[in-house]
This record gives structure tokens, sequence and C-alpha cells, in this order.
């Protein structure tokens, strides 16, 4: 099981996303099952995750996070220090402006 | 009684060759345009998850336009123009010689002035000088800046309009091209599909939205693989076509060489979702059973489909079920290419690209390879798809364009029977 710091980080994303009570997300709640996430909103919890945890999800990793706990773990395993860093984004050219989250 | 449609001019600013004649020879023998993108100077690439696209690289506004035309349009625009210059060129029409408010023009374009775009909005925002904003900022972005200036080069004054529904753009130019002549308000209409905005926005856009192919940044003529089981995203293109469409009396009047007949049109939204496609391939069937139905062609009578096809996971085996929906026991016996597995998708401009292979095929008998269909993807199998080459005599084809936005069109062409 997941550190319970992250796996409460990422249920409280899903519930600002989804607007309901974070008590009633569960680590064993399937994104698209039970939470009801189509490709899109999962897409775009990912987005928030990358940026809450300052990490990048490369294409091939999106394979394996279907579940909450899922997700968890893998934020676990990336941010440990067994694991390589995640690569860095490059030095922004911009005045990096609060990122917001895509509204449905 | 509504004008018979036909197509009588064709021009192409493609990644597999600027001109009919070298985007035909390299789609028949299924050479791919797609290639690394060397820099989004000055951002690194390594800031991208996908590193590939289908871009031109010799594309010279002098040489291809000649005038000083091009100077204050952005680069679709300028492909815009080169295409329908190639187009106006090949059907042989000389506007001058026609009433002007008969000839119209009709864009489709998905992201429009992008490359000036992003810079001038970039820079606002770094340096906040608003005096600085380029005084052709408004004129470059306007979407319809490349049906202006078609219409400024041309001298076309009739019904100048753009489309714009993303991925759908030009296919549904083609079709309102159709509704115009037919209902009598043009002789003619210019029909162009533009869009170049493989641009570090627009590009890092679609990579956050995970729909760009990243697998294969090594080998990036294998990226594009509609249909096939190791497909994992779209390729980005860029480029324009451009059709010259009138009716069949302005064309017999004026002796011109008509390559196919533009019979039928349909256009719906899937009112589902912004960029996911219903999964059961109803809407999709339906599109193409209306367009068939809209040119009175039965689905007995299609030989070739122009599949919309962008190597997305979803999205080929969505149109796969379709097309086995609509053509049941017949749908093995259709050839269909996927023209964006050689040029990527070029947006606004697939429907024409799409339109101007879609023609070739039925003018020639000769149906481009699907290239990289190696491992053919059991959800998305249809006998008709080829990494080779086909021959086949085409009564009717159907061209598919599905845009975000939940948006879809079906072009119905065939063979011309005076």
């Amino acid at each position: 099981m997941a550190d319970r710091v992250i796996v409460d980080k990422i249920i409280q994303a899903l519930a600002e996303y989804l607007k309901r009570d974070a008590g009633t997300i569960k680590a064993a709640h399937h994104l698209r099952d039970d939470l009801g996430l189509d490709s899109m909103a999962v897409i775009e919890l990912l987005y928030k995750i990358e940026e809450t945890f300052d990490l990048q999800i490369p294409d091939q990793d999106l394979v394996g996070l279907a579940t909450v706990g899922s997700v968890a773990s893998y934020v676990e395993g990336r941010l440990s220090p067994a694991k390589p860093a995640a690569k860095k984004t490059p030095k922004p050219i911009a005045t990096k402006s609060p990122a917001k989250r895509k509204a449905k | 009684m509504a004008s018979r449609v036909v197509i009588t001019g064709l021009g192409v600013v493609s990644p597999i060759g600027i001109g009919v004649s070298t985007f035909w020879k390299s789609a028949v023998a299924g050479q791919s345009g797609i290639s690394t993108i060397t820099s989004f100077d000055p951002f690194p690439m390594d800031g991208y998850r996908s590193k590939v696209a289908g871009q031109i690289r010799n594309f010279s506004p002098e040489q291809h336009i000649g005038s000083s035309l091009g100077d204050r349009v952005d680069r679709y625009a300028q492909f815009a123009l080169a295409a329908s210059r190639e187009a106006l060129s090949d059907s042989g029409m000389d506007i001058k010689k026609e009433s002007p408010h008969r000839v119209g023009v009709i864009v489709g374009a998905g992201m429009g002035g992008m490359v000036m775009g992003e810079r001038e909005i970039t820079q606002l925002y770094l340096h906040q000088k608003p005096h600085r904003v380029h005084p052709n900022f408004i004129p470059v972005i306007t979407l319809n800046s490349a049906s202006g200036i078609v219409a400024m080069a041309t001298g076309a004054k009739g019904p100048n309009l753009t489309i714009s529904t993303a991925c759908s753009s030009s296919a549904h130019a083609l079709g309102q091209a159709w509704y115009c002549i037919r209902t009598g308000q043009a002789d003619a209409v210019i029909v162009v599909g533009a869009d170049a905005s493989i641009t570090p926005l627009v590009f890092a856009g679609f990579c956050s939205l995970r729909a760009l192919s990243s697998k294969f940044n090594e080998q990036p003529e294998r990226a594009s693989r509609p249909f096939d089981r190791n497909r994992d995203g779209f390729v980005m293109g860029e480029g324009a076509g451009s059709l010259i469409v009138e009716s069949l009396a302005h064309a017999k009047r004026r002796k011109a060489r008509i390559y196919a007949e533009l019979a039928g049109y349909a256009a719906t939204s899937e009112a589902y979702h912004m960029v996911i496609p219903r999964e059961d391939g109803e809407e999709v069937a339906t599109t193409m059973k209306l367009a068939l139905k809209a040119a009175d062609v039965s689905p007995s009578e299609v030989d070739y489909i122009n599949a919309h096809a962008t190597s997305t996971n979803i999205g080929d085996a969505v149109e796969a079920k379709a097309i086995r929906a609509l053509f049941k026991n017949r749908a093995d016996r259709i050839a269909i290419s996927a023209t964006k597995s050689l040029v990527g998708h070029t947006l606004g401009a697939a429907g024409a690209i799409g339109a101007i292979a879609t023609t070739l095929a039925i003018h020639t008998g000769q149906i481009h390879p699907t290239a990289n269909y190696d491992d053919p993807d059991p959800d998305c199998r249809l006998s008709g798809i080829s990494r080779d080459p086909q021959e086949k005599k085409i009564r009717a084809a159907l061209l598919n364009a599905f845009g975000f936005g939940s948006n879809n069109a079906a072009v119905v062409l065939k063979r011309f029977r005076a």
C-alpha cells in the first residue's frame, strides 16, 4: 500500500475534480468503472498529479494507472530515492503563471 | 432541379510533395512524409513527449506564391494560396472570363494563423508591452485570412466562407461548396483546406492531450500507423489541399476536364464528447449513411473509402466498427486507405487532402497504400486495408472526416458519367 500522504493527495485531487466528499473515494476505486472518469478526465487528473508531485508521466506509463491505489503506488515509486528522478521540465522562458486545472 | 457538381482542378502542398504530381507519385509509392522535429527554436525538444511530425521543409513563399501577397499572412494561408493557385491552373478556369460574383471561395481551417499568433501572444505576456504587438497580428490570426487572401489573389468575388470544425473542416468546406453550387449561389467554388500549426504551443497542447504518438520518436516514418496493432496516437502534419468544384453545366460550357463528381455530403454532430468518439461507432455509421443517401448512392456501389483513420487507438477502431456495421458483408470488399499514414494529420487540411487522394483514386484507378500496416489490429480488421497500392475501378467513394467538438462529416465522390 502506498504512503498514506500520497494516497490522500490523490484522493483530494479527485474529490475536487468530481466535486464530491473525499471520504467517499477509496484507494481500491477504479478510476473509470467506479469513479466514472472518461479517458479525457483521467488525463486531466494525471496532469494535476504531475503538477502536485513535480514529475512527468511518460505516455507509456499511463496504461497501468487504472485505480486510485495504482496511481499512488506509481507516484511513490517515482518519488523514492531508489528510482531515478523524473525528467525535469526545461527552464520556462516566460514567467510561470499559476497552472489552471481545465474545467470540464 | 439541383445542379450536378463536378471536380475540375486539384492543388496540394503536403509533407510528401508540393504539387499534385509529386504528391500522388509519393502517395502511390507509400512514401512517408513524417520526420523528426529538429527544433522548436527556442524551445528544446526534450520537453516534448512526441518528437515527430509531417513538416513541409521546402516551401518557399517567394517560389510557390510569387507575389508579396503572402507577406502579410501566416503559413497556413500561404499554403492555401499555393494550393489554390495550382488547382485553378489545373482546372484551366480563368476567373477574368467569369462573372466574378459567381465564383466563391470556401476554406476549411482548424487552427489558423498560429505561427505568428503564438509568438505575439507569448511576447505580450513575457514583456507586457501592448504597443509592441505587431500591427499584422489581428489580420494574421483572423481565421478567414486564408479565404480572404485567396479571393484577393484570384478575383473570386462570390461567397467567401471559412469553416472551422477542427479535423473535419475541409470536408465540410467541400460539402458546403456542393450545397452552394446545387442551390445556385455560385457556378464554381475554390475549396481549400489548410493548416500549419506545428508550433511550440499547439504541439505541446496535443502532447498534453496524450493524443500524439510517442513510441516511434526514433523511427519517425513508422509513427503514423492507422489500423495497426501498435499504433499509439496521431502524428501532426501541415499542408493544404485545394479542389475546384463547379456545376456540371459550367464545366461543360468551358469544356473542362472532369476528374470526378461530387455527389453527396452529410454533416452531423455526435453530441457526445469534445475529443472522444462514441465507442459503438453508430454515429459514424449514421453520418456515412446520410451522405450516401444525399448522393443517391447505395452502399453496394461504394468501392473505396478514404478513411479518417488518424492512428489513434479509439478512433481507428470506431471507424472500422462503423464501416462493418454499415456495409455488412460487403465491408471486406471495399478498398480502404488512410492518407494520414503518409502525411500525418493535417487538421483543417485533412479533408481536402483526403478528397484529392479520393479524386485521383477514382480518376486513375490507383489506391495509395496505408503505410505501416504491418500488424493488423483485430479490432480494426478490414480486408480492404493494405500496405501495398491497389488497383480498382471505383464507382463511388466515401471520404470520412471526424473532428474534435463531436463533429462528423462524410463526402461522396463518384466516377463521372455524362
